[in-house]
């Protein structure tokens, strides 16, 4: 791989419920990558999550195993560590994926956004699974909160299409990229 | 008030279908916080109880204050079963 990106497509969310990509996602790339620029919840303290259809599915609901765990760091400097969020984890689930936990907004929290990449791994293959992983950043209270997230879409067939939301509410604002890695 | 969703770029509006299930998750999602809150509190004691966590080595002589909080730390949770308790309650100072 030459590590080259490819844009494919992107979407700017505006008082959202979620945000798909429904196109572009085939046996073009061995990679995929969306980076998340600025995403604004509607509300205070919701999820950022996401889901995968598989080619043909119906529905945002494939089986997911997942890991999950945090880095922060608080502005007062009064704490800091990592922890494994087991909260957010799945074992052959079919939830919404949580890439970061309570997106602060609203109440002098309107300056934050969540910011990250998501990457999926040979999404067009029939043999294997579909690796993930996702580094995904934002305030979390006056709390600075790095999530790493990481798993497999346990199927085999062909993952096309990737939704994105909040736990609940819309996705105000901000930005979703798509690109393919060659 | 209809909602919209994002497809490749473009607005569309929910479906009748898509409201009733947006409405089931987020009336789900009301419905547990509660629990997202004692977990937060939860994670919050227990990344205060680590943090002080080395003065429970071995070569290392722990004060009765800190013993004291550490011990409030411990019991925080106690008694707190809604949002309201976690929003109203004041952490143990550390020594």
């Amino acid at each position: 791989m030459s590590g080259k990106l490819t844009l494919i497509s992107s979407a700017t969310a505006s008082s959202s419920a979620s945000v798909s990509f429904t196109s572009g996602i085939d046996s073009t790339y061995d990679e995929y990558v969306f980076y998340f620029v600025n995403l604004h919840p509607g509300t205070h303290a919701e999820n950022f999550t996401f889901q995968a259809n598989a080619d043909g599915g119906s529905g945002f609901n494939e089986t997911i195993t997942s890991t999950s765990f945090e880095a922060y760091h608080t502005e007062s400097d009064s704490s800091a560590a990592i922890g494994y969020m087991s909260s957010y984890d799945q074992a052959n689930g079919t939830a919404y994926q949580v890439l970061h936990y309570s997106v602060s907004a609203g109440s002098g929290m309107d300056d934050n956004g969540l910011v990250g990449e998501l990457r999926l791994f040979n999404p067009s293959s029939t043999t294997y699974v579909k690796h993930f992983y996702c580094t995904a950043n934002t305030m979390v209270g006056s709390t600075q909160v790095e999530a790493f997230t990481s798993g497999y879409i346990n199927t085999t067939s062909a993952i096309d299409e990737i939704d994105f939301k909040m736990s609940s509410g819309n996705i105000d604002a901000g930005s979703i990229y798509l690109f393919g890695v060659s | 008030m209809p909602r919209f969703k994002m497809v490749d770029g473009v607005s569309v509006q929910l479906t009748a279908d898509e409201e009733t299930a947006r409405d089931n998750e987020e009336a789900a999602w009301a419905a547990g916080e509660d629990a997202r809150a004692l977990a937060g509190m939860r994670r919050d004691r227990d990344r205060l109880i680590a943090e002080t966590d080395f003065y429970a080595l071995s070569d290392v002589t722990m004060s009765s204050d800190m013993t004291t909080y550490r011990q409030a730390l411990r019991d925080f949770p106690s008694g707190k079963t809604t949002k309201a308790h976690v929003d109203d309650a004041t952490w143990p100072t550390k020594p």
